[in-house]
């Protein structure tokens, strides 16, 4: 894959680098603030673009501003956010276009060489990643909360692992279960919330964030 | 033999109460004569003047005809008073600490407030209010600004003339009657005779009071005044001052012992795992794989102890984004139903933000626990003057601050900034918390 790289500590900058050129991937491009992110999304576009949140000038969340402006002007431009803290609020900034190719994860999961370049492949190819933190959060809303109390517990993890992007046989295979068995339990876990399931993994997706995303009304 | 006994101890009781008065009456006419000596030295020092003319001793030094003697008379007044106000002012307030057991603070400046002098690339010294030529020069002009700039001195100053027209007479009183009666004595006629005896009288009972007006006079007069507004101003930033520095020892404590036990002793346990792996490496290479597993998920875990302490110090929301959205953050974590306006950005200064998140994330958590199915309204208002903000839920209400509860800790960080929390919570609710805080609008 093609990807840029907007990360201003040059330490993680080089480790992300060195991370995604030992798996084969070509880092096209490199961006230390947030201008320069914006730059070099719109000038490479890449397959994906992995972008810290807090990066000079301001360093306040100029990352974020820069990818979700890219995305604005270039909709569906697989983008995954790291940053050092999560927040529900910015990763309903990233979902709110429903164009998918999103991911918004903690820094240390990059620790998981294997799980992070699966999260950046399911972004690239327009899928989510969503840190287990913001799932968490977000599953703990009230608005949401009336239906999901209903789940059991297994559709409630079911759902988590779905919220953060993962397909039903990687599901499947996180809770030792047969993919049979998980598609049973989202079929009821959507009917429960009436969410429309169309069967396309990452519309679905989309489907459970705009449900959990819901605003508080 | 019982009459003769009382009558024995009857007498001796009088002759005990006469020898206390006796004794009470010595030490207050000696006490008297000192303060009155005190209080009236200038007086005394504006007569020596007119004394020395009249005994002629340095021929015509003083004449009331001319008044070129009245300014030479004011101006030995003014130089006494100014350069005696100190330790006349000092003298008083230790006969007062000994005699009464009353402390009286002089109140004087300290070297302490003052800073150090410095010397400059110029050569000068600095002394924060003038250039010197030496270290030496730099001090005086300091000691002599610090003096006179002093207002505990211009109180002295004050005390030195109301004492020569209060404490002086009254002091004067014992000591002029028996001088009176002496004089008096000397007299051979029977009326003399008769007003020495009165004037004797007359100190034997003033003197053990007449020194005792010093004290309230000198409790009014000398020690340093509350200064009204400005003092409980001054108390007041003294207490906020005291809350401050204790909030911040015990967040630094706190601080502490988090990196303490958290990420430095996993940090530890990490690289003890990293040794072990690297020497079991060739021998166990599948012992050595769980133990780096091990290290990873250590450093995952202190980096998520670290995340949760920095949260706590300094909300990463609050540095990216500013309070409106750091509050709409909270709102989002809180779990309960909230609402929140504006949506638009409010500048402010970040330690006074810091004490509105922390103060709105306080009550959305009281909030969470005791009504947590409520709707939660929050308003922040900017005005030229205040920034407030106002969380209202419609819970059941009946919230009171409790000394050292978390409304309390709000109470105490915001009044660091002068703010102020006001809670209304009737039984039956809603609950309004009010936080203000005043900040000039840039």
């Amino acid at each position: 894959m093609r990807i840029v790289v907007a990360e201003d500590l040059f330490l993680l900058r080089g480790g992300i680098v060195g991370l995604l050129e030992a798996h084969g991937h070509e880092v096209v491009g490199t961006a230390a603030t947030g201008p320069e992110t914006l730059d070099a999304l719109l000038a490479h576009r890449p397959d994906v673009a992995i972008v810290d949140v807090r990066m000079p000038p301001t360093n306040t969340d100029e990352g974020l501003v820069a990818a979700l402006e890219a995305r604005r002007q270039v909709p569906g431009l697989p983008v995954l956010v790291l940053s050092q803290h999560v927040e529900q609020l910015y990763a309903r900034e990233l979902l709110a276009d429903q164009a998918g190719g999103v991911g918004y994860l903690l820094k240390d999961r990059v620790f998981d060489a294997d799980q992070f370049l699966d999260a950046l492949e399911r972004v690239a190819a327009g899928g989510t990643a969503l840190d287990p933190t913001v799932v968490a959060k977000l599953l703990a809303r009230p608005a949401a909360g009336t239906r999901l109390s209903a789940l059991t517990e297994r559709e409630r993890s079911v759902l988590a692992l779905m919220a953060e992007g993962l397909s039903n046989a990687a599901i499947a295979e996180k809770l030792f279960l047969s993919e049979g068995a998980i598609s049973k339990y989202t079929t009821t876990t959507f009917d429960k919330l009436g969410i429309h399931d169309d069967g396309a993994a990452n519309r679905r997706v989309l489907a459970v964030l705009a449900y959990l995303n819901e605003s508080d009304a | 033999m019982d009459s003769t006994g009382s009558a024995d101890r009857e007498r001796g009781a009088m002759m005990r109460a006469i020898r206390s008065w006796l004794f009470a009456a010595g030490t207050g006419f000696a006490r008297s004569l000192i303060f009155a000596a005190s209080a009236l030295l200038v007086p005394i020092l504006c007569a020596v003047l007119p004394v020395l003319a009249a005994l002629h001793r340095f021929g015509r030094v003083w004449d009331w005809t001319n008044p070129w003697s009245w300014v030479g008379m004011l101006l030995l007044v003014a130089v006494f008073t100014l350069v005696g106000a100190r330790p006349l002012g000092t003298f008083v307030r230790r006969l007062l600490a000994r005699w009464s057991a009353t402390s009286i603070d002089a109140g004087y400046r300290s070297r302490e407030t003052d800073p150090v002098p410095v010397l400059l690339a110029t050569g000068y010294w600095w002394n924060g209010h003038s250039y010197e030529r030496s270290r030496r020069d730099a001090e005086r002009d300091q000691l002599w600004r610090r003096r006179i700039g002093d207002p505990a001195y211009w109180r002295d100053v004050r005390w030195v003339l109301r004492a020569a027209i209060t404490v002086g007479p009254v002091c004067a009183v014992p000591v002029a009657a028996l001088v009176g009666g002496i004089v008096a004595f000397a007299h051979p006629s029977v009326l003399a005779v008769a007003v020495g005896v009165l004037l004797v009288a007359l100190t034997l009972t003033t003197s053990p009071l007449a020194w005792r007006v010093v004290r309230p006079l000198a409790e009014r007069w000398l020690r340093p005044q509350d200064g009204g507004v400005l003092g409980e101003r001054v108390r007041q930033l003294e207490q906020q001052r005291l809350d401050l520095t204790a909030a911040q020892a015990a967040e630094i404590r706190r601080i502490e012992r988090n990196l303490h036990d958290g990420a430095q002793a996993r940090l530890v346990a990490v690289g003890l795992s990293l040794a072990t792996a690297e020497k079991l490496m060739d021998t166990d290479p599948e012992r050595a794989k769980v133990l780096l597993r091990e290290a990873r998920e250590g450093t995952s875990e202190s980096l998520g102890e670290l995340r949760n302490l920095v949260r706590g110090v300094n909300p990463p929301v609050l540095v990216e984004r500013g309070l409106v959205e750091a509050i709409r953050a909270l709102a989002l974590d809180s779990g309960l139903n909230v609402h929140v306006d504006p949506v638009r950005r409010v500048p402010l200064e970040a330690p006074i933000e810091a004490a509105l998140y922390f103060g709105v994330a306080e009550l959305l958590a009281n909030a969470a626990k005791y009504t947590p199915t409520a709707r939660v309204d929050v308003r922040i208002r900017r005005t030229a003057t205040t920034v407030e903000i106002e969380v209202v839920d419609d819970g059941p209400g009946g919230a009171t601050i409790t000394p050292g509860g978390g409304l309390d800790g709000i109470r105490r960080r915001v009044a660091a900034f002068d703010g102020t929390l006001t809670l209304a919570s009737p039984v039956g609710g809603p609950t309004r918390s009010t936080i203000v805080i005043p900040c000039e609008s840039s």
